[in-house]
């Protein structure tokens, strides 16, 4: 019993882990508005 | 019933103009609003011989009489309403004599009211401290006016404004500036439109968005052969009247003002002829860059082996005192080793920002920028360039930002692509862990060798961008260079809550943005290095025993031969043998390989994934820096981390480009997949040739 709970969280943390990477390094992330915000820069950012 | 003079107090914010005010008025004031607006309107009388009353308006501080704030309006109402109870017999512009220059502007724009302008230059007791002179006859006749020089301060100089004020009618109404130079066809049509208009007053009226009582902007827009212009010409010609104008106030300044530094006597000039010298500046921060980074070594040792065998010490109790299991390994193995591998560096870095922000707060790093444009402009950047090269220490991230100020497109590419050269902080835990492996603890005139290796390794990081930037230069034939403008600030002692907030919030977001991922990675490289294929890895135990059977090893020993037999053959160790033929020249072997390879994520991540990598492979209980100076060199013995490798992996680390968020922000800046390709492959390949010619020469 101990075994699986040990086992599960290992698991359950790498499963998390591997996750927050590939969000942060290999899956898109969502692109801002092109709308600029009164500068001309066009950033997107405000 | 005695004569009153309506007088009306204008000027630059920060002149003292309500010091000359109250000089003037004494307690003879009162204080009240302006009618419909909450802008203070302050009032006094002040009496003046033969029974002459002056009713004083203290008007708000404007910069100029083009109108963008309420307060400013104020200014313009009075100025332009003739017919208005306050409209003034004579003005007092009040300058200061540090910011004459600046102040002029205001001053001409008022005298071409054709209204009596008195100019009064308060500060005048600075002007010993600053090595100002002024020459008041010539200023007097190119200004067509009278000055009073004044020190509120010293209460000097307040009679002869008084003196003015009663002879306010011999003074000249002459215009400063011709406006018809602005625009000679469109104010030529402005004089035959309006014959009976003062020429400089319909030009305001014309280009301020406020109605001035009768004299309404839309009575000239009703006139039928006079066609205003768009408000983008308009805006044009209002930029090329303040160009007319400063031209003029430098041609009369020319003669009427010197400054001479050399006579100068106050602290701030003396300070900054000496730190912006030509050779003393550079000696005195090439000593203050010592001095930071011995301090950061001698104050930083003791909390951060306090820190080291903290976490050594909970990585034990975790697993002695928690339930056998995967995840009891992976919290002492895999987290605990992967946080302390970036908590340790907290006092240093700490101490790093520490330093930044009181020279920041001092106003010496202003200094330093203008010292480092010097440098720039002789390897072809301007000093725009200094900014982010210099932000580039913390991290290369806002620095690469910092460049959309940069003008010239070839200008801003070449300072995005030779700035991640520059130390960032990131880089400094994997200096600190090399530099305290290699680099002996003795010391040369009261400096550390290991503070001086890392000092050169920052020389190093901006010596290199400096001169790519020279390359990347001539390559692409940049011709035109934008001129770089900086305020120098006065000095002042560091305020200690400033430094403080600055100190916690860089800290803070090292440690949380650089430890999520390092704890992310620390995770994955656990069950990387505690689970592999075949078997290698799942029979290690039988292998092991078998292999040394007719071996008399202690039960210890036979263990840590176990654990090094599974981490061989875990995925991590079957990755690592594959990249080691790449790096072996180098002089790193295949755990040093995966600590760059996990490190392209961020720099830091390096000393995390060593550490990780060597907890999961040893069940003592031991530092980071202990582990790392335990490991052998398969192949020629003797520690891995010696001389050679160290120094290779330092000069690996300061030219390689090992962080993915900056080649996202390269991309986002340049709006190309190109530079950051080409920074990646260049900066690469260079730190890998400069890192093996390293390690081949001293070894």
């Amino acid at each position: 019993m101990n075994t699986i709970i040990q086992n599960t969280l290992a698991f359950s943390a790498v499963g998390l882990a591997v996750l927050f990477l590939a969000k942060k390094y290999v899956l898109p992330t969502k692109k801002k508005s092109n709308k600029a915000c009164g500068g001309d820069d066009g950033c997107g950012c405000h | 019933m005695s004569k009153q003079i309506n007088v009306a107090l204008i000027g630059n914010p920060n002149t003292g103009k309500t010091s000359v005010f109250n000089a003037l008025t004494g307690l003879n004031q009162k204080v009240g609003n302006y009618p419909g607006i909450t802008v203070e309107k302050k009032e006094g009388i002040c009496k003046l011989p033969r029974g002459v009353k002056a009713h004083i308006i203290d008007l708000p501080g404007t910069y100029s009489l083009n109108a963008s704030s309420l307060d400013e309006n104020v200014v313009i109402e009075l100025l332009l309403n003739k017919n208005g109870k306050d409209y003034p017999d004579v003005a007092i512009v009040v300058s200061d004599v540090e910011n004459l220059k600046r102040n002029l502007l205001l001053f001409t724009q008022i005298k071409d009211l054709e209204i009596p302008t008195i100019l009064v230059i308060n500060m005048s007791d600075r002007m010993a401290y600053k090595g100002i002179s002024l020459d008041i006859a010539h200023l007097e006749r190119e200004l067509k006016t009278k000055i009073a020089l004044v020190s509120t301060r010293k209460n000097k100089g307040i009679e002869q404004i008084r003196e003015l004020i009663i002879k306010h009618k011999e003074l000249s109404v002459e215009p400063c500036l011709n406006s018809s130079t602005i625009d000679e066809s469109y104010f030529d049509n402005l004089k035959k439109a309006f014959p009976n208009q003062l020429l400089y007053k319909l030009w305001l009226v014309i280009t301020q968005d406020v109605n001035f009582g009768k004299t309404d902007r839309k009575n000239y827009e009703a006139v039928e052969d006079f066609k205003t212009k768009s408000k983008t010409d308009l805006k044009r010609l209002q930029q090329k009247e303040t160009i007319k104008r400063y031209q003029f106030i430098n041609e009369t300044l020319k003669k009427g003002q010197t400054i001479d530094l050399k006579s100068a006597k106050d602290l701030r000039i003396k300070l900054d002829r000496i730190l912006t010298h030509k050779v003393w500046g550079y000696l005195i921060f090439g000593l203050i860059l010592l001095l930071m980074f011995q301090a950061i070594y001698d104050w930083s040792s003791v909390p951060m082996d306090f820190i080291d065998s903290s976490f050594a010490s909970l990585s034990e109790w975790v697993k002695e005192t928690l339930p056998e299991g995967a995840f009891t390994n992976l919290l002492a193995e895999g987290i605990i080793s992967g946080l302390g591998g970036i908590v340790i560096f907290i006092p240093q870095i700490a101490f790093l920002f520490l330093f930044i922000s009181i020279l920041e707060e001092s106003g010496y790093m202003s200094r330093v920028v203008f010292l480092m444009d010097r440098i720039m402009r002789r390897f072809g950047l301007s000093g725009k360039s200094v900014v982010p090269l210099i932000s580039g220490t913390a991290c290369a991230i806002p620095a690469i930002m910092a460049t959309r100020n940069i003008e010239s497109w070839k200008e801003r590419l070449i300072t995005i692509l030779v700035t991640p050269f520059t130390t960032c902080s990131a880089r400094l835990p994997v200096y600190l862990i090399i530099i305290a492996l290699v680099i002996p603890e003795g010391r040369i005139l009261g400096l550390s060798y290991q503070a001086l290796t890392l000092m050169l390794l920052y020389l190093i990081g901006f010596g290199t961008a400096v001169g790519s930037a020279w390359i990347l230069n001539k390559i692409m034939g940049l011709k035109s260079k934008s001129f770089f403008v900086v305020e120098m600030p006065n000095y002042k002692l560091p305020l200690f809550k400033n430094v403080v907030l600055t100190v916690l919030e860089k800290t803070k977001a090292f440690v949380f943005g650089a430890g999520k991922i390092i704890l992310a990675i620390s995770i994955v490289l656990w069950f990387l290095a505690s689970y592999g294929p075949g078997d290698n890895f799942n029979n290690a135990e039988s292998i092991i025993t078998e292999k040394y059977a007719s071996e008399n090893l202690t039960k210890e020993e036979l263990h840590q031969k176990i654990e090094s037999q599974k981490l061989e053959h875990s995925y991590i160790g079957i990755a690592g043998h594959a990249i080691e033929p790449a790096i072996r020249p180098l002089g790193y072997d295949w755990k040093i390989g995966i600590a760059i390879v996990s490190s392209f994520a961020a720099r830091e991540v390096f000393v995390g994934t060593l550490a990780t990598i060597y907890s999961v492979g040893s069940d003592e209980e031991e530092t980071i820096k202990n582990r790392m100076a335990g490991e052998v060199n398969p192949i020629l013995g003797g520690p891995l981390f010696n001389f050679a490798s160290g120094i290779s992996l330092l000069l690996f680390y300061a030219f390689a480009m090992q962080c993915m968020s900056t080649l996202a922000i390269v991309k986002r800046e340049t709006n190309s997949w190109k530079w950051p390709i080409y920074q990646l492959v260049i900066m690469s390949t260079f730190a890998y040739i400069v890192a093996l010619v390293a390690y081949q020469v001293l070894i």
